[in-house]
């Protein structure tokens, strides 16, 4: 009973000093960081617990009285009963597969093939930056514009070869997704070359030595010693596009507006229907929130697998 | 290095850069021509795709009869809004975090990596709320606040790996002769680490300048930007691809110059927000 009564007092003493000690060593350093601070408390984090607030009620902007019901937790309820939602769930992650492991694999390949620091492949990786840079919502115009039933280049092409794609890829139901999927691949297949040429050029030297004078051929250097060298690189740019895939939205808009049917209604854009066009916010919010844990809860299993790559 | 190519595995190669080539240079190829051919010109079939009619046209109807010229000044003033306000927000808190011993303050990097992952509309749609409840929507300042966060973010993220880098020694020695935190950080560090700064404003740049979501929900028409600008042009009226790859050459102009011109440091900006940890 004596050491408990104790305690909290030297615990606390303990945390005093801590602050002082924080604040002699560091006050110039939390100044530096305060204004930053301050900005993101009041123009993030209040927002988001505002969201959270209006996630519990029935809120409606389209009433006329726009009244705010509290229902405790029954958006969330309804989310996971609402086919539409479970839908968009389903779609969002297969786009997000999609993509990433296209993309991985293109990336890859695209570094393996321009890796080499001629003035030819220089020349050629600053004309495949294009893409990345340029407005998701332009990407989307452009493409819908070649997949166009009519007079786009791509049905074109297909046609002489004899693919027939009807109404054109974006509103075929089984061409649409990966209609998509490609628009994502052309504009991000060249961040992931980016990072795994940053990657290749931090490799060590001796085990292609090693490899060579034993006689390794081509691929197996890449099969055993490049792909295990760059496994934390690659778990690194996994991580990056995921995350951006998840929050696809521009693209979206621009060319299938979610459709034929849902075929291509990602989760975002399906908030942003709720939210936007229909302004059930409350709703909207839950909705959100959701796809707030989903990524959180992904970005914790990569940054744990990343963790034990770095032991 | 050290590998022997075979011409086989050399034609291969080429091939496979050909093909690449093509695939990511073909959509912008014929967005930049599809921009000098006037109306039925721009959707013949076979594709025209060198040897084309080609005229201004569509530059001179584009610049006499529609806004763009107000879109571009909008997305001007918001994107150069939200870059000064995120380096002077994020630069020093970069430089706090990367310098200072407070485990507290090293961790509050990771607090920015998760706002970083906040997916956009779950911040937007209280963000809209709170800005109509305050009346500041279809305001410049809505958006550029809106896009700060997110950039803020990065450049924190980015400016703490790029200063780590930096060697701590001469600002040691200034403190030697009583300079302050804040002068070692304005004369020693901040000059040494310009390269970096400019990486996260060219980043920054493209992020606020490209964004499509924030600003169709937060502009009005006067303050619409340049990609909202394309869509509301051509939404209504008759579709001129001709007409639509102008506005879009315009909206594509800074993407252009920095990936062509300035890629050093646009590769800098993307590689180490993303490898460093």
């Amino acid at each position: 009973m004596v050491n408990s009564s104790n305690q909290p007092t030297t615990k606390r003493r303990h945390w005093v000093a801590s602050v002082r000690r924080i604040y002699r060593g560091d006050g110039p350093y939390w100044a530096m960081l305060l204004p930053l601070l301050v900005f993101v408390v009041v123009v993030a984090i209040y927002p988001l617990l505002f969201s959270f607030r209006i996630s519990l009620f029935k809120y409606r902007l389209t009433d006329p009285d726009q009244v705010q019901t509290f229902i405790g937790l029954s958006n969330y309820l309804r989310a996971f009963l609402d086919p539409a939602v479970l839908n968009a769930i389903k779609v969002t992650l297969v786009y997000v597969a999609g993509t990433v492991i296209v993309e991985l694999v293109l990336g890859l390949g695209l570094a393996s093939l321009l890796a080499s620091e001629m003035r030819m492949t220089r020349t050629i990786r600053a004309f495949l930056l294009i893409p990345m840079a340029l407005p998701p919502l332009v990407v989307g115009l452009v493409w819908k514009s070649l997949y166009n039933a009519d007079f786009g280049v791509i049905p074109y092409y297909l046609k002489q070869i004899g693919i027939g794609v009807g109404r054109g890829p974006l509103a075929e139901l089984g061409w649409a997704m990966p209609a998509v999927i490609l628009i994502d691949v052309w504009q991000w297949a060249p961040l992931m070359m980016i990072i795994f040429l940053a990657g290749l050029k931090s490799l060590p030297v001796e085990p292609y030595e090693a490899a060579y004078a034993d006689g390794a051929t081509r691929w197996d250097r890449f099969a055993f010693i490049t792909l295990p060298l760059l496994k934390p690189t690659i778990l690194l740019a996994l991580l990056l596009r995921t995350m951006q895939s998840f929050k696809v939205f521009d693209t979206i808009y621009a060319t299938t507006g979610g459709g034929p049917g849902s075929v291509t209604t990602v989760l975002n854009f399906h908030i942003y229907t709720v939210g936007m066009t229909f302004f059930d916010m409350g709703y909207a919010a839950a909705l959100a929130n959701i796809l707030m844990v989903i990524i959180a809860v992904l970005s914790i299993v990569y940054i744990m697998l990343l963790e034990r790559q770095q032991l | 290095m050290m590998n022997k190519t075979s011409p086989l595995e050399k034609a291969v190669m080429a091939i496979l850069i050909v093909l690449a080539i093509t695939f990511f240079m073909m959509p912008v190829f014929w967005l930049v021509t599809t921009a000098f051919k006037f109306g039925r010109e721009a959707f013949a079939i076979p594709p025209k795709w060198l040897f084309f009619d080609f005229t201004l046209r569509n530059f001179q109807e584009v610049l006499a009869t529609s806004k763009t010229g107000q879109f571009i000044l909008n997305s001007i003033i918001i994107s150069t809004g939200a870059t000064v306000l995120s380096l002077v927000l994020g630069v020093p808190a970069g430089y706090a975090i990367a310098r200072s011993n407070s485990r507290l303050l090293n961790l509050s990097a990771y607090f920015f990596l998760l706002l970083l992952m906040v997916p956009p509309v779950a911040m937007l749609i209280p963000f809209y709320l709170i800005m109509r409840d305050i009346h500041l929507l279809g305001s410049y300042a809505a958006l550029i606040i809106l896009d700060t966060v997110f950039d803020a973010a990065f450049v924190v993220w980015m400016m703490r790996s790029y200063f780590a880098d930096v060697p701590k020694e001469i600002e040691e020695a200034a403190f030697v002769d009583g300079a302050s935190h804040f002068s070692a950080f304005l004369r020693i560090a901040l000059p040494l680490s310009i390269p970096g700064v400019v990486a996260a404003a060219l980043y920054v740049i493209i992020y606020s300048w490209n964004d499509f979501l924030f600003a169709l929900m937060l502009t009005s028409p006067q303050t619409k930007t340049i990609p909202l600008g394309i869509l509301s042009s051509f939404s209504s009226v008759e579709v001129s691809w001709g007409k639509m790859a102008v506005m879009c050459l315009f909206a594509i102009a800074p993407a252009l110059i920095i990936s062509l011109f300035l890629n050093r440091y646009f590769v800098q900006g993307v590689t180490m927000g993303a490898t460093k940890g």
